[in-house]
């Protein structure tokens, strides 16, 4: 066990490197001279001098790429090159609760949604419920995220304009706050978020339930006379759940992808939102940081989900 | 080559494209069966084949078409697919021809379809028009024709599916199958470059690439004679970017098929009668690929299409005046309250396309690969 959580770490930590380096030499042979855009007018060489070492810009990209990885250990990503002396995690501090608020929701939202109807679906395998109810999640699951983001706020907006309700299609409330206005905020772009984990989700714990139901004990502990109900939730369910152990990382990924468009979208003040306009900027500070931020997050999530199943299932330590 | 010639029983009659996905073991009991099967009826050489025989049996691949013909869905899909991509390459050309003349108040000039129907014209006291006989799909905040700018936008999103699907295969193929067949260090290459790929959300390196190398890519790619400058220069960009992280997995399907089909007797057998490694490679094992390349790179167009719109929609990809389906989506959810069909329209089109190639790819997938199915 041991030997296989170090190997695993050091996958992790190579795969860091490479996330990190490619972040890191893309914004180096960025065009354009961020120091010379910010004197603007009052340019001066001394000045400019002076800034690029501040900035540390001088130095050769080895250590520039050092400075950056050591820095980057200590959450400190330098300093936004639009608003001058401000750190990029001053300006990421604001973003990250909001995305956190957003993605943990949906997380939970997937799995209690999207597993039961996954293993329902199983249970009416080949009934027209189960072909109505899959073809419903695969709709869901192949239409992009923005999509369904705009055509919901058609749908609300026509909604209001029927009922003379005032249900917003922008802003997000106060981060971690429940009042009824809040959520009004928050539950249209959660749902919409985690449509498509969820899709993915019951997809694939219909198949794993299908896949275990074909299995030897389930015959044998039907064979012994147990009710369904036991056989099912006690014997089958817990076998099926073991590979939902292993998507973690990838609902993550699919996530953070998801966060850009929802949250440029919705007008919500993400981390997501906060890259797209620091790109508008050319700040690429900010976007290198947020573009680690989510690789390291999605690594972890990988990391994690792997250590999980290897704790589950013993088998997998071989490989 | 002088395998086949020896012996074409063998090294055709093995060509199932569905014998290699299944785990080994089944593989070698399956075989003997299919052995049989086909060594009285060398499919695929016709001219050869048609003496001496009572009844052709079908090739792998005809049994692959018959089962993906019986499957309505992926026809239908299909059908939408072939109707957008004729509407895309011929159907500006023609709307472009239909209409009568019109008098343009803010211009005052007369000017025919082939002006107003352009999809950057812009007619600026015709804004936000619902459909009509004029402008069929009606206008947009800028009164430019959206039927025109939705069938440009359809275009640019082929286009980009066909140039990353180009590079995706190429290189996949490529790679996957030296990584499967030498191993090597190119298969530890190749597998470092996989794990990053999976942890990098491929669309975060795109939004990376576009968002920092954008406006410079603006400027260079629109010396290309055919790109020029209407705004469309940055989409080489963004195909780079996608196709760039689309084929690690291409390649990790490729080299997992081909470790399994080295293995196989009939690349053994062409081993043992002397057939090099280039021949081997070309002639048995890069045709067998044939299924699981199609049946990626299918579902990997839904995915490249959906990543074209998104990236546009965040404003990286096709610049205003460009058209893109992503763009549509954006200038139009500016005026949701107002006019949802601008932004309604360009979605639906978004959905369909994206629906008609998963549709496609799961029923090529079926067809091609029966067994994996439940």
């Amino acid at each position: 066990m041991i030997q296989f959580l170090v190997k695993r770490f050091i996958g992790l930590i190579f795969v860091l490197i490479g996330v990190t380096f490619i972040t890191f030499i893309l914004g180096y042979f960025a065009p354009g001279d961020p120091i010379r855009d910010m004197l603007g007018e009052h340019f001066n060489l001394v000045v400019y001098n002076q800034l690029r070492h501040a900035y540390g810009l001088d130095l050769p990209w080895y250590q520039q790429y050092f400075n950056f990885l050591s820095h980057m250990f200590r959450f400190d990503f330098g300093f936004s090159y639009k608003y001058t002396n401000r750190a990029v995690m001053d300006i990421l501090k604001d973003g990250v609760p909001v995305s956190a608020e957003l993605g943990f929701w949906a997380l939970i939202l997937q799995m209690l949604v999207g597993v039961p109807v996954g293993i329902f679906s199983a249970l009416k395998a080949n009934t027209w419920i189960d072909t109505v109810n899959m073809g419903f999640i695969l709709i869901l699951y192949s239409i992009p995220v923005f999509v369904l983001a705009v055509v919901m706020q058609v749908v609300i907006i026509w909604f209001d304009q029927k009922t003379g309700a005032s249900w917003p299609v922008s802003n997000w409330g106060t981060p971690w706050a429940y009042d009824p206005a809040d959520l009004s905020y928050k539950v249209i772009p959660i749902l919409v978020f985690a449509a498509g984990g969820m899709a993915y989700i019951a997809r694939l714990s219909r198949a794993s339930m299908l896949e275990v139901l074909k299995q030897d004990f389930v015959r044998t502990a039907r064979a012994k006379g147990l009710l369904e109900r036991v056989v099912i939730y006690k014997h089958a369910l817990r076998n099926a759940m073991i590979p939902l152990l292993t998507v973690f990382g990838l609902l993550l990924a699919l996530l953070v992808s998801g966060a850009f468009f929802i949250e440029n979208i919705f007008n919500i003040p993400g981390i997501g939102y906060e890259t797209v306009q620091s790109i508008s900027d050319r700040d690429y500070p900010v976007i290198q940081a947020t573009v680690v931020l989510f690789a390291v997050a999605v690594v972890i999530g990988n990391m994690l989900s792997d250590i999980l199943y290897s704790l589950v299932d013993p088998r997998i330590k071989a490989q | 080559m002088d395998t086949k010639d020896k012996n074409p029983d063998l090294s055709s009659g093995v060509m199932f494209p569905d014998t290699s996905v299944v785990p080994l073991e089944i593989a070698e009991l399956a075989k003997p069966e299919h052995g049989v099967e086909t060594v009285p009826t060398p499919p695929a050489i016709e001219d050869e084949g048609k003496k001496g025989l009572k009844k052709k049996s079908p090739t792998p691949l005809q049994d692959s078409l018959r089962r993906l013909r019986r499957d309505k869905r992926a026809m239908a899909s299909i059908g939408v697919i072939v109707f957008f991509i004729v509407l895309a390459l011929i159907g500006p050309v023609i709307y472009q021809h239909i209409g009568g003349l019109y008098h343009s108040d803010i211009s005052n000039q007369t000017i025919g379809p082939s002006q107003y129907h352009n999809p950057y014209h812009q007619e600026l006291d015709r804004q936000d028009e619902f459909l009509s006989g004029q402008y069929w799909l009606g206008t947009d905040d800028l009164g430019r024709d959206m039927m025109a700018r939705l069938m440009q936008g359809i275009l640019i999103s082929l286009a980009v599916a066909l140039l990353v699907e180009i590079v995706d295969v190429g290189l996949g193929v490529l790679v996957g199958v030296l990584a499967g067949y030498y191993g090597g260090w190119i298969d530890q290459v190749l597998a470092r470059l996989t794990d990053i790929v999976f942890a990098f959300p491929g669309l975060l390196f795109v939004i990376l690439l576009t968002g920092i190398f954008g406006a410079q890519a603006d400027v260079v790619f629109s010396t290309i004679p055919i790109i020029g400058p209407n705004g469309n220069a940055r989409l080489l960009l963004v195909s780079i970017a996608l196709a760039f992280v689309a084929w690690p997995l291409m390649a990790r399907f490729v080299r997992g098929q081909t470790l399994q089909l080295k293995e196989q007797q009939f690349v053994e057998a062409a081993r043992t009668s002397g057939t090099s490694d280039t021949q081997i490679i070309l002639r048995h094992i890069v045709p067998n690929l044939f299924s699981i390349v199609i049946v990626a790179s299918t579902l990997n167009i839904s995915n490249t299409i959906i990543g074209e719109a998104g990236i546009s929609l965040l404003g990286l990809g096709v610049q205003p005046p460009g058209s893109s389906i992503g763009l549509m989506i954006v200038q139009g959810q500016g005026l949701i309250d107002t006019h949802p069909w601008e932004v309604l329209l360009p979605s639906i089109v978004l959905a369909l396309i994206v629906l008609a190639f998963s549709f496609l790819g799961d029923g090529l997938n079926d067809a091609f690969n029966p067994r994996s199915k439940d």
